[in-house]
């Protein structure tokens, strides 16, 4: 995973912001844009019910260890997502402005 | 002039809904089940310048779809039932999320008024919301409240009144939306109405034309029932697709999309940035209580703590309550035996009074402690936090994250746990955490693993047990998770900010928790006790302990006496080390034979107080299933052990 997770970021600085990653790949404090999110009707149906629809900005906030669930904002709410779905959902990472 | 009024409140989960319920209904609330559904159904009355309320406190949603049993349930009544009023309570703090359920009840075209839910608690984070202002965009009435202290209560019930006497003239925004979905949506809308002018009485033609462009499977269920059904919802799919194709994302996310749209926008207006959101101690406690390392610990010491909390604290009442009812239960022996024959004592005392006794001694010093620790959790915002945590774990057993909350519960007592897995999504998850709640040692088997392994063989072993019990719980989910059909659903959740608990709201919570528990405990550890009673004085109990000898003597190592506190014990756990005691000197047991005792005792049947909670929740088949499956392996775990252990610790 770890090994996955570098992956991500070595792609993300060659193409700049271009490229959609992961949730699970966002940093700690890192904002993003959702673009899209795939699996079941139901999941992603569920998904766009509590917030997360395309084009809206979120912030993750803090990821568990061992493919944990992670913690992440959105529409002035804090949701938890497991692991599973987090992998499903994809942002755009936006430029580092508070990442810190 | 009495007039009864019907009032539902709505709105997401963590709103304060249910404080707001507490707090107009107070001690006069009945908490039940919605007819045929394993959802939560409360109930309560008031009464307010002259009129009688009736209030329906409506589940927690974040939606009006299909994802859950709630969220049919919600808006079936809704729609349906057609309550007088839907209080629309919402979180001021988190206005753009709770506007998108606003939107969709505006949608089924319900009578609401909105309640501005929590805003002491905005201020904080220096949100201000203009009330006036949001009354005027969406046309309904809008009241501010802090439900945990009451205020705004009283004003509340005003605007319901002066809403329901038609004092206010606003009109109900109607949302359009953008050309693509708009076109269709009317499209539909016209077909439903000439089509379906039936369903168009229960249900608004344009929100059954949303829905179906959302492809809503229960609604379209709805349709099959009527002749011209198909058609519409043939062309209706059509639409949906033609949408899909357009966008490129399922039809109710491309209106999700754009309902949030509104929600955001509506949201943007009337809220007022009053300060920029400082770092408040809720959020550093936050930050400390779900951290990847910080986290655990403080979740190990915050659930030692509480059992601490409650075992000693239970013992203490448990033996004060254990003396007085001796004494009582002498006197009325003494006193019916002047009146009645010997058989009829044996009957009123050993099967209605004791079965009395066993429930209250159980209820009181352990579970009401329990309940009241866990609305105390509950209420100041850790319970997530722990499901949180802990969704790593459990997604090993199958399920996520939410099935930790009745897993604690487990260890207070069995039936709240299994009420508690109300709580998970599926059917398949609330059964397959309820299969592995009941394996968890409950207060009462603690006290026959505490008392008769931790005191006789010592806590290492009794520790040992406990370790055992967590592997098998851990196989046995793994198993079942295996065997059952279906998908596992991961963790979604929101995660409300800490905050305060009020005393009010958790003595209120405890109270009826407590009630619910009396309620499906004590009829069925009466009956049985009798049962067991007649059974013993009629002379057939010795039958039945002679019939299991094979099995307890021969298969288990236990004296066959032990047979009958094992029966016992169907009606409450602790029962079969009290009853043991009576039988045996429990001094006369060898290790072996205590820890053999103590592990059946943990895994058999679950009392019968729990069967009953599993058949409410799930039905007989199911509960049958549960009960069967945990005898035998009790049984067959007890043979192993008796057998590795004569081998490993020879006497």
């Amino acid at each position: 995973m770890r090994f996955r997770n570098r992956r991500h970021r070595e792609r993300r600085h060659s193409h700049s912001n271009e490229e959609t990653i992961s949730l699970t790949s966002l940093y700690e404090g890192e904002k993003g844009i959702i673009t899209n999110a795939f699996g079941g009707f139901g999941l992603v149906r569920r998904l766009a019910e509590m917030g997360l629809t395309p084009g809206v900005e979120i912030r993750l906030l803090r990821k568990c260890p061992f493919r944990g669930p992670l913690q992440i904002e959105v529409r002035g709410c804090v949701l938890a997502l497991g692991y599973g779905i987090a992998t499903k959902v994809f942002v755009k990472p936006l430029k580092a402005e508070a990442n810190g | 002039m009495a007039k009864q009024l019907r009032i539902a409140l709505a709105g997401n989960a963590n709103v304060g809904k249910s404080a707001i319920f507490n707090q107009l209904t107070g001690l006069n609330q009945i908490v039940g089940n919605w007819p045929g559904k394993t959802v939560e159904r409360a109930e309560g009355t008031l009464h307010f310048k002259g009129h009688t309320i009736r209030i329906i406190d409506l589940p927690g949603i974040y939606s009006l779809s299909t994802f859950s049993m709630e969220e049919i349930v919600s808006r079936d009544y809704i729609a349906v039932e057609k309550p007088d009023i839907i209080i629309n309570v919402i979180d001021a703090s988190a206005l753009e999320r709770n506007l998108y359920f606003t939107l969709q009840l505006l949608e089924l075209e319900a009578p609401i008024i909105i309640d501005l839910n929590q805003v002491d608690f905005a201020a904080k984070k220096g949100i201000k919301i203009d009330a006036e202002k949001l009354s005027k965009t969406l046309g309904v009435p809008v009241n501010s409240s802090v439900a945990i202290t009451g205020s705004g209560i009283n004003e509340l019930l005003s605007t319901v009144i002066a809403a329901i006497d038609k004092k206010e003239t606003l009109k109900p925004l109607k949302i359009r939306y953008g050309k693509e979905i708009e076109k269709r949506v009317q499209t539909i809308e016209k077909l439903v109405s000439s089509k379906l002018p039936q369903l168009c009485t229960i249900y608004p033609a344009r929100w059954i034309a949303i829905k179906l462009l959302e492809r809503d499977t229960d609604v379209a269920g709805k349709l099959k029932n009527y002749e011209k059904g198909q058609e519409v919802l043939d062309h209706a799919e059509k639409l949906a697709g033609e949408l899909e194709a357009i966008h490129g994302e399922p039809s109710p996310v491309i209106i999700a999309s754009e309902k949030y749209g509104f929600a955001t926008k509506i949201a943007k207006a009337v809220t007022i940035i009053e300060a920029p959101p400082k770092i408040s101690l809720e959020q550093k406690l936050d930050a400390l209580t779900t951290h990847k390392i910080s986290g655990y610990p403080i979740l190990a010491a915050v659930l030692a703590s509480m059992f601490v909390l409650i075992f000693t604290g239970g013992n203490l009442i448990s033996d004060g309550l254990n003396y007085v009812f001796g004494i009582l239960t002498t006197y009325t022996k003494t006193i019916l035996f002047s009146l009645l024959p010997e058989i009829a004592v044996s009957l009123i005392v050993n099967g209605v009074l004791s079965g009395i006794v066993a429930g209250i001694t159980i209820a009181l010093p352990y579970i009401v402690p329990f309940y009241i620790l866990l609305a105390l959790l509950e209420d100041s915002g850790y319970l997530p936090r722990a499901a949180f945590l802990m969704d790593n774990a459990m997604h090993k057993i199958g399920l996520h994250g939410k099935a930790f909350i009745p897993l604690i519960l487990g260890y207070g007592c069995s039936v709240p746990a299994c009420i508690g897995c109300r709580i998970m999504e599926t059917e398949r998850e609330r059964f397959l955490s309820a299969f592995v709640v009941v394996l968890i040692p409950c207060a009462a088997r603690t006290v026959v693993i505490l008392g008769l392994v931790g005191k006789f063989v010592g806590l290492p072993a009794a520790l040992a047990l406990y370790i055992f019990d967590l592997i098998l719980v851990f196989l046995l989910g793994r198993v079942a998770f295996k065997v059952l059909p279906g998908e596992p659903v991961g963790l979604i959740m929101e995660m409300p900010s800490y905050k305060k608990p009020s005393l009010r709201n958790i003595m209120l919570k405890t109270w009826s928790r407590t009630k619910d528990f009396v309620f499906i405990a004590f009829p069925i550890i009466i009956a049985g006790s009798i049962t067991i009673e007649a059974l013993s004085l009629s002379g057939l109990m010795n039958y039945v302990v002679e019939a299991a000898n094979p099995l307890i003597g021969g298969w288990l190592g236990l004296p066959s006496a032990a047979g009958v506190p094992l029966i016992f014990g169907v009606l409450r756990k602790e029962l079969t080390l009290i009853l043991l005691s009576e039988l045996i000197p429990l001094r006369a047991l060898s290790d072996i034979q205590m820890i053999v005792f103590a592990l059946v005792t943990m895994i058999y049947i679950p009392c019968l107080a729990t069967v009953a909670a599993c058949v409410r929740e799930f039905g007989w088949k199911k509960a049958l299933a549960i009960a069967v499956v945990d005898i035998a392996l009790a049984l067959f775990i007890g043979g192993i052990a008796y057998r590795v252990l004569s081998l490993a610790m020879p006497t």
